[in-house]
């Protein structure tokens, strides 16, 4: 349990894109070529570190379907950060940013930080949407841009890192408050100066390391 | 109420029906144009509504709708309509007591089924009504927010998979429902408990969004707030959301766990401290009921094993399984609670190795201590327990033992008892006794000796069962079985008897027995071989018979019950037949011994042979095929090796070769080269044409070099007896002089006479200067072929080092058109020879007439000699020896012409020669026109400056 922060995401973006593949790689390490479509909302955790700070990431793996879209909603309001992913192969993924954007900014807290994600970068031969492209939309949104690819593991870690690195600042700058809860940020139980018996539950610390890495 | 008052007050007499009455309330909620008139109205309606919900629904529905619309702002107008529609949708009111209900009684008792579900139905037909309920959540005041959860939580309960979908399709519905949890105000907050609970049964997707907007951690809060489990319903209501939330959702699971959830729930369970007057709360059991529940949510055997492992290891390191043992030994905890603590316990440590080493090492707080194990089955075997509670020792006791090798083996160690002493006693013995008590067997040893046909169905099932499990997949205890020739009949006539419906379960396990007998037979008793077993279910039970009592097993309810869950769960003690694993077991047989049973037709039969002996029979060939294939592996890796050997000599003797090669080439084009100077005939090879071609030409070209040379040497040789005549001439002159000088008289008819001849001579000598230039030109164009030959024969050499056909034919062209001109030049030569020759006759003729003067003036020196005999004797002899000198000139001339005859035949040949030449060239230049081309320009240029040359020789010979 000895986190200072914890974060909320949320991974959005057209079915196909590599949103699963991308959590799977980061908290597992490990890349499924044949992933199952993800049917409403998947859940996945890892602790990081920034600062010298230990952050948990909680992340909320959403389905990219359009029949599933108002379920992804609901995921917004509570979310500190989002991962928009689009797929370099394929320009429809591209092209329906602005709508994923749209639907995210109008849902979500005015804080949330959305990093831009275009994947599949492993995938260069059948590129059709050129890394210039990903930097402009972001440039002209205001948005964090990075190249990954979920198979190779290439920028994983930067990417979640990176956005919870923007996230930290955030709340350095005092955008974020820290206690609202709806904003998707919490604060470690060692740091909230209200309840340390109930987070103190003994020697959990250790237990937790266990359940940390999955 | 003073509207309502004096309306009911008007008309003592004659009462209005309430439909009357409602239809005046909902004309005046619509056409009154004052907000004070409406609300009476629609508290009107309110007080109504109860009473008569079909009236008030179907006449108001849609006004109070439209009032919620357009009066929002008035938060008393908004509460009576929500209140409204919520007692005309809701089924079952709470009985607030109404004085007015018994009056009315009649009346109420004839509505329709579900008239609140209709109602339900019509209103969210419209979406809109839904969300404008959900914006009423937003408004903070009382008296909105509280009617409206309650209207949505009626709503839900009536149609509540549609309202799951309305609500998820507004992205905010979900998180304002959650807010409600966080309302400062008891009431909303609890009544929200119970809108949630509606919201989340049975979806998955809400299920998570109501996790994802952290309702574990509130949920766990309003707990603690409320004291755990000695809070009010509360806390029932909270773990019941939660419940809803964990069930069956793995993602929520996680999260749970993830977020360090589960250490949150130890504290749940400290009960010690927290039953001052030993009485429990009829609502504490049922919070640490549902506690409880909770727990085995989280590690149900219907979970993925990954979540169940990891679930179990965390509650065993925060303390969760120790506080749960000491709910175990403690004492005056209610049965229903202890029961279900062991329930929750054996899920805990089922299959998780560490957890039931944990619970191995458990002690009872008795004197002396007891382990835990020992102590609850102490209970189990004792009749007078509860039965769910005797069934959850059960239950523990198999969890513990599920997996987990170690324990079974202590158990088994310790069915028998060690020692005397009574007070040490052992779980193994424990059972064991409590068998010996319940079942008539004797020596179990010899398990054929029982009767259990008297015993208990119960007691019998169970043996059977135990012999199946003992029985199956162990060869050598089905031996065992059959070495007692009575066992087999027994079972026989078992499964033949008539029966009952309950003994048809016991000839169904009977069957399966026989059956595993004939599966698991190796044929070393020889009145029981397969065959014979097969033999006797078909003709003395029929093999038909024999499948249908083992699928009656199948279809019994038992059967069905215990299939359902490992844990074990009977109405009463006579129900206990079947159980979990029992039926894993029959399932995992039931096909095999199907199959085991019907005997095997020939065909099969010779076909099973065939297909072993087919079998043996492909092994053995593999096998000699693998030896083969390896032998030949082998062979071939040597033979490789030896190969790659070979190979690296070979190429080194190919380089060595090459090299040899590459000198013999040399050596060759050098040989050709020499070989071609000696014999240019004899080369004449299709392949490299070009080089012995050049080199024969250069013989060739040596040869009439040669030629040239000895025909120059002739000229010279000619030259020099020019130069001879030319001396005796001079002579011949001066002697003419003195001649002249001795006789005067003749002097002048001398000197006439000699003088054409010195004249003559002057003009040979002057030809003779010709032929001499003549010559020097020869000899230079002889040195411009040495030159040129010069260059073909380097060209030859850098052709033999680098012989590229390409370089072969330029080379060829150049020597072609040098040849050319080699021929050209010769022409000029033979030319020049031709005019020498010419020149050399004219020569000649021209010394004959001189000899004709002379023999003339000889004749005129005769006739002058009577004047001077003395003088003109001397001049007589002068003269004759003149003569004869002119004799030998002539005859010196003579042997000259002839050697210009020579030469001409010398000089034929040569033209012959250079023809062949060119014959050949123009084969050669047609392959090369290009470079002839370019080459032939230059030549064309030269041939043009020679014959130029030759013009300007031929006008100077012309001048003379």
């Amino acid at each position: 349990m000895s986190y200072a922060y914890l974060f909320k995401y949320i991974i959005i973006g057209d079915t196909g894109v590599g949103k699963s593949c991308l959590l799977l790689q980061f908290t597992d390490k490990r890349f499924q070529p044949v992933h199952d479509l993800t049917i409403g909302v998947e859940f996945g955790a890892r602790m990081i570190t920034i600062d010298g700070k230990q952050i948990k990431l909680q992340i909320w793996d959403t389905a990219g379907q359009e029949s599933f879209r108002s379920i992804t909603r609901s995921y917004y309001r509570g979310a500190a950060g989002a991962l928009l992913v689009y797929d370099i192969t394929r320009r429809d993924t591209f092209n329906h940013l602005t709508t994923w954007l749209e639907d995210a900014r109008q849902h979500s807290n005015s804080n949330m930080v959305i990093m831009l994600i275009g994947n599949k970068s492993d995938l260069e031969s059948r590129r059709e949407v050129k890394k210039e492209e990903g930097e402009a939309f972001a440039r002209e949104h205001g948005l964090i841009f990075m190249e990954t690819s979920a198979k190779t593991a290439a920028n994983v870690e930067e990417a979640f890192i990176n956005t919870a690195k923007e996230i930290y600042e955030k709340i350095q700058e005092g955008v974020f408050d820290i206690n609202n809860e709806a904003n998707g940020i919490k604060i470690g139980p060692q740091h909230s100066p209200s309840n340390p018996a109930l987070g103190g539950g003994g020697g959990a610390g250790g237990s937790q390391a266990g359940g940390g890495c999955c | 109420m003073n509207y309502l008052k004096n309306f009911l007050a008007t008309q003592p007499g004659t009462q209005p029906t309430g439909a009357e009455t409602i239809e005046r309330l909902c004309d005046r909620v619509q056409s009154s144009t004052l907000l004070d008139d409406r609300r009476d109205a629609v508290r009107a309606l309110k007080a109504l509504s109860k009473k008569f919900r079909l009236e008030v629904g179907t006449q108001g529905m849609d006004i109070l709708i439209n009032v919620l619309e357009t009066d929002r702002t008035d938060g008393e107008i908004v509460n009576y309509a929500l209140d409204t529609m919520n007692n005309i949708m809701c089924n079952n009111p709470e009985d607030d007591d109404d004085e007015d209900i018994p009056q009315t009684n009649g009346e109420v008792r004839q509505e329709p089924e579900d008239l609140g579900g209709q109602f339900t139905e019509i209103f969210i037909k419209k979406l809109e009504n839904v969300q404008l309920l959900l914006n009423f959540l937003e408004e903070y005041d009382f008296r909105v927010r509280w009617p409206t959860v309650k209207l949505m939580t009626t709503l839900l309960c009536n149609r509540c998979s549609q309202m799951q979908q309305i609500i998820l399709n507004s992205p905010v519905g979900v998180s304002r429902l959650m807010d409600l949890i966080s309302d400062a105000r008891e009431v909303i907050r609890n009544d929200g408990l119970l809108l949630l609970i509606q919201l989340t049964k049975g979806n998955a997707a809400i299920q998570k969004i109501v996790a994802f907007e952290n309702a574990f951690e509130r949920l766990l809060e309003i707990i603690v707030e409320e004291g755990h489990s000695d809070g009010g319903i509360v806390v029932e209501d909270c773990l019941l959301l939660m419940m809803n939330l964990l069930k069956n959702n793995n993602s929520n699971q996680t999260l749970f766990k993830e977020g360090g959830l589960i250490q949150k729930l130890t504290p749940f369970f400290d009960i010690t401290e927290a039953s001052p007057g030993g009485g429990w709360s009829a609502q504490k059991v049922t919070n640490l009921h549902l506690m409880l529940k909770l727990v085995r949510t989280l590690v149900s055997p219907n979970n993925p094993t990954v979540s169940i492992a990891a679930c179990q290891k965390v509650m065993n390191t925060c303390g969760l399984l120790e506080k749960l043992c000491m709910i175990l030994m403690a004492s005056g905890v209610p049965a229903d609670i202890l029961t279900e603590t062991i329930n929750t316990v054996s899920e805990v440590i089922r299959g998780n190795t560490a957890n039931q080493e944990y619970f191995a090492s458990v002690n009872a707080p008795s004197q002396p201590p007891r382990p835990a194990i020992v102590v609850l089955l102490m209970s189990m075997v004792n009749e007078k327990q509860p039965f769910v509670l005797r069934c959850a020792v059960l239950y523990c006791f198999q969890c513990f033992l599920f997996k987990n090798e170690v324990g079974q083996a202590q158990i088994v160690q310790t069915l028998l008892p060690t020692t005397a002493d009574a007070s040490a006693i052992s779980a193994g013995q424990l059972l064991f006794c409590y068998l010996l008590v319940n079942v008539t067997i004797l020596p179990i040893t010899n398990h054929g000796k029982y009767a259990p046909q008297g015993g208990k169905l119960q007691t019998r099932l169970g043996l059977l069962i135990l012999l199946c499990s003992w029985l199956s997949d162990c060869s050598i205890a089905v031996t065992h079985f059959l070495h007692n020739a009575t066992n087999v009949p027994f079972l026989t006539s078992q499964i033949t008897d008539q029966a009952e419906e309950d003994e048809q379960l016991a000839q169904g396990l009977f069957a399966l027995l026989l059956g595993i007998c004939v599966h698991y037979n190796d044929n070393s008793i020889e009145n029981f071989t397969k065959e014979r077993l097969q033999q006797l279910i078909s003709k003395r039970i029929g093999l038909e018979s024999f499948e249908d009592k083992l699928s009656f097993v199948t279809k019994s309810d038992h059967y069905s019950r215990a299939a359902r869950s490992p844990q074990p769960r009977y109405d009463a003690p006579e129900r206990v037949l079947l159980d979990y694993e029992f039926v894993a077991l029959f399932r995992q047989y039931e096909g095999v011994i199907m199959k085991a049973v019907r005997p095997k037709t020939k065909e099969e039969e010779q076909a099973e042979q065939k297909t072993i002996e087919d079998h043996a029979g492909i092994v053995t060939q593999y096998k000699e095929l693998i030896r083969e294939q390896d032998a030949e592996l082998h062979s071939t890796k040597q033979e490789l090796q030896e190969v790659k050997v070979k190979l690296s000599e070979t190429e080194k003797q190919l380089q060595e070769q090459a090299s040899m090669v590459q000198q013999l080439r040399d050596q060759y084009s050098l040989l050709k080269a020499t070989k071609g100077r000696e014999s240019p005939q004899v080369q004449q090879t299709e392949a490299g044409g070009g080089a012995e071609e050049v080199a024969r030409l250069q013989g060739e070209l040596g040869d009439s070099k040669r030629v040239l040379e000895s025909k120059t040497q002739q000229l010279m040789e000619r030259d020099r007896t020019i130069e001879q005549l030319k001396n005796d001439l001079t002579v011949a002159e001066a002697k003419a002089a003195v001649r002249e000088a001795s006789e005067d008289g003749d002097a002048g008819s001398t000197e006439d006479s000699t003088r054409p001849l010195q004249e003559r001579i002057e003009v040979l000598t002057r030809e003779k200067e010709e032929l001499r230039t003549q010559l020097s030109s020869q000899e230079t164009q002889i040195q411009t072929f040495r030159t040129d030959n010069e260059a073909l024969k380097s060209k030859l050499s850098a052709q033999t080092n680098g012989p590229s056909p390409d370089a072969v034919a330029a080379e060829t062209a150049a020597l072609q058109a040098k040849l050319a001109e080699v021929e050209s030049d010769r022409a000029c030569s033979e030319e020049e020879n031709r005019r020498l020759k010419e020149q050399v006759q004219n020569l000649q003729l021209q010394n004959s007439q001189l000899q004709n003067s002379q023999v003339q003036n000889s004749q005129l020196q005769n006739s002058p000699a009577a004047d001077g005999n003395a003088d003109s004797a001397k001049l007589e002899e002068e003269v004759r020896r003149l003569s004869e000198e002119k004799k030998r000139l002539e005859e010196e001339a003579e042997t000259a012409s002839k050697e210009q005859d020579d030469l001409l035949v010398l000089l034929a040949d040569q033209d012959a020669k250079i023809k062949k030449y060119r014959d050949r060239l123009k084969e050669l230049g047609e392959q090369m026109d290009d470079d002839d081309d370019d080459d032939g320009d230059l030549e064309d240029d030269e041939d043009y400056e020679d014959e130029e040359e030759e013009e300007e020789e031929d006008g100077d010979k012309e001048e003379d």
